[in-house]
């Protein structure tokens, strides 16, 4: 098992704007590690630069405690799964598993019997025999996960390796790759732009923008006390609302509070079909989502457009004009300059 | 597949028949002797191939042939694989000029070369040898390009999996990009190889031993075996043409159906 860290990382490419500017982390050895964040924000250049793929232009780069800058991607112990497989067409599914055990130069009839414990593991044993073009996205992805475990590596990283794939396909794909990081041990570096999967998956979530490593912490940390508004807004479903403290009701008495943004999850909005007591905003709803047991509302207030999630049943039949109030305690505010959040202790109404 | 309409499959076999008539033709006359064909009688012999063979050497000629098209053929694949690999996959310095040059070579009409190329094999000694009639026709640029453009659209993720697999770059080469191309280089061996097979130029400019003709240059040699009556033993002359074209309709039937067939499918969704 190895950790992996990375410091002061800067990566352009030839002829191309930086991709990341000075990304620095330290994955534990074991650890289940997301790196999340938009579409070209440069997650897949990380990973690569880690394969050995790509090169750094600045920084360090050490695997299991010795530096990896130069180290071939062959000599890194390292196995990856590409967001598109890129299994090899020309060979059947035992042999795209064990293609990288026959490099190692491990016997036929031993790399045949890795191949099909692999192939058992991840319920591929029908179709050792077929080429991948003769299998579903579903199968495809297994395949490429079993060539990556059939090498016993420590290191695993995986570039989206769920995207292609149908929603309950994805899903029941989570909780197995989930298990299969219980069983190896391994450490996991898992790219995606999915929050439920970062969310969900990992033991630290590393959260990106434009090349910048945003917040790298623990999922509930990330959630709870998120270090940005941009943090806030990417991680959560149905997303944050952003109101401007000074509309806010209940908000008045806040220091400083007309340069703040209040950050409101729609979990610390309650919905009332008349006004309740203390503060709240009066909201028109203007479309209700039914989500199964949830309404899912977007309403109209004084303050601005506010989504918040109630019971279907607690609602009735009077869901055009509805009183929200809010947790105040658990609201997150965040500097309209910066973007970056302040800490609001409660009971004294003061912004530090 | 539509079915065929009736009219199109008719005028097919009847422009099929107008492409193959005079190989046909010149099969049927192969087996005539020259008596009986020039008095317009139809007969049926041997003897034509038996002259060609024994007599004028042309088993000697065809096993020349087979040697320097077939050696030709598989240095020729190895050097343009390995440098179209190198093209398609690594940046280097010097690697676009180098690039630029060998298309250039497209460019240039081989009988430029011809002097040059006759000088430095002179100079090395290698006239009148195999290796002077091999050497200079394994460097091909034509081919060289088509594979690159072909391994270009190659997936590079596929690469870079067998990297991560434990792939050296040879083996990646060998394991991957070689079984991929197969179509692409299917179809540059048979190029190759018919071009070498046809080659008269510089066979005739590079050897004067009789030992190392190859068919063309013994095939040219036959329209000058009966100079004294005036007329050319035609029958002979095409029983020595069926000996040439033969190797190469069977080379062109061994490959054939590697020829047309896409394999990337399924390497990428
Ligand atoms: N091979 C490449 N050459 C030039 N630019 C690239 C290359 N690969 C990615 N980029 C650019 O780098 C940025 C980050 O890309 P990437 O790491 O793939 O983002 P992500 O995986 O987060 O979507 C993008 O702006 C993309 O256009
Ligand atoms: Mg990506």
């Amino acid at each position: 098992m190895s950790g992996i860290s990375l410091r002061n990382i800067r990566k352009a490419y030839p002829g191309g704007p930086t991709v990341l500017h000075d990304v620095s982390m330290e994955f534990q050895p074991g650890e289940f590690i997301v790196i999340v964040g938009p579409s070209g924000c440069g997650k897949s250049t990380l990973l690569r630069l880690i394969a050995g793929l790509e090169r750094a232009d600045a920084g360090e780069i050490k695997i299991a405690g010795k530096r990896a800058n130069d180290l071939p991607p062959q000599d890194r112990d390292i196995a990856m799964i590409f967001q598109n497989y890129a299994l090899y067409p020309h060979m059947s599914v035992r042999e795209n598993i064990a293609f990288g055990l026959e490099l190692r130069g491990m016997p036929k009839a031993e790399r045949n019997r890795r191949a099909e414990e692999v192939a058992r593991m991840l319920q591929l044993e029908p179709y050792l025999e077929r080429k991948p073009g003769a299998l579903s996205g579903g199968q495809r992805q297994r395949v490429a996960m079993g060539r990556a475990m059939a090498r016993n590596t420590s290191t695993f990283l995986m570039d989206e390796p769920l995207s292609n794939l149908d929603n309950a396909l994805r899903v029941a794909m989570r909780t197995e790759i989930k298990d299969l990081h219980r069983q190896l041990g391994a450490t996991i570096v898992y790219v995606t732009h999915d929050q439920t999967e970062a969310l969900s998956l990992a033991d630290r979530v590393a959260v990106m923008k434009d090349g910048h490593l945003l917040q790298f912490d623990r999922p509930d940390v990330i959630y709870d006390r998120p270090a940005n508004r941009f943090v806030a807004g990417f991680l959560g479903v149905p997303p944050i609302n952003f109101l401007p403290t000074e509309k806010l009701p209940g908000c008045a008495g806040l220091a400083g509070s007309d340069d703040l943004t209040a950050g409101l999850r729609p979990d610390i909005l309650a919905v009332h079909t008349a006004q309740p007591a203390g503060p709240s905003l009066a909201a028109r709803v203007v479309m209700a989502e039914m989500t199964g047991s949830d309404l899912l509302l977007h309403c109209d207030t004084a303050a601005g457009r506010l989504t918040a999630l109630a019971p279907r049943l607690a609602l009735g039949g009077g869901t055009e004009q509805v009183w929200i109030s809010y947790d105040l305690d658990r609201a997150l505010f965040f500097d309209n300059q910066s973007g970056a959040r302040v800490d609001y202790v409660p009971g004294d109404r003061q912004i530090r | 597949m539509k079915p065929e309409n009736p009219f199109v499959a008719l005028l097919s076999l009847l422009v099929g028949l107008l492409f193959l008539s005079p190989v046909l033709y010149s099969i049927w006359m192969s087996f005539q002797t020259a008596d009986d064909f020039y008095a317009g009688r139809v007969t049926f012999t041997l003897d034509n191939y038996e002259r060609a063979i024994g007599q004028f050497n042309f088993a000697r000629y065809l096993i020349n042939s087979l040697i320097v098209s077939g050696l030709v053929t598989v240095l020729g694949i190895t050097v343009a694989t390995l440098a179209a690999f190198a093209f398609a996959r690594f940046r280097f310095p010097g690697g676009d000029l180098m690039f630029g040059a060998t298309v250039a070579t497209l460019m240039i009409p081989s009988h430029i070369s011809l002097i040059p190329n006759y000088l430095t094999l002179a100079k090395a000694g290698l006239l009148d040898t195999y290796a002077g009639l091999i050497l200079p026709a394994i460097s091909n640029g034509f081919a060289c390009f088509f594979l690159r453009q072909y391994m270009r659209g190659i997936p590079k993720a596929l690469d870079e999996a067998a990297y991560m697999d434990g792939a050296t770059h040879l083996q990646v080469l060998w394991r991957i990009i070689v079984p991929l191309s197969r179509p692409a280089i299917s179809s540059m061996a048979l190029y190759i190889f018919i071009a070498e097979w046809n080659n008269y130029i510089w066979p005739l400019v590079a050897v004067g031993k009789q030992d190392l003709y190859t068919l063309q240059i013994g095939l040219a040699r036959l329209y000058r075996i009966n100079p004294g009556e005036g007329l050319i033993d035609w029958p002979l002359v095409m029983a020595a043409s069926t000996i040439t074209i033969l190797p190469v309709l069977l080379g062109f039937l061994a490959v054939e159906r590697h020829l047309v067939r896409g394999i990337t499918m399924g390497a990428v969704k």
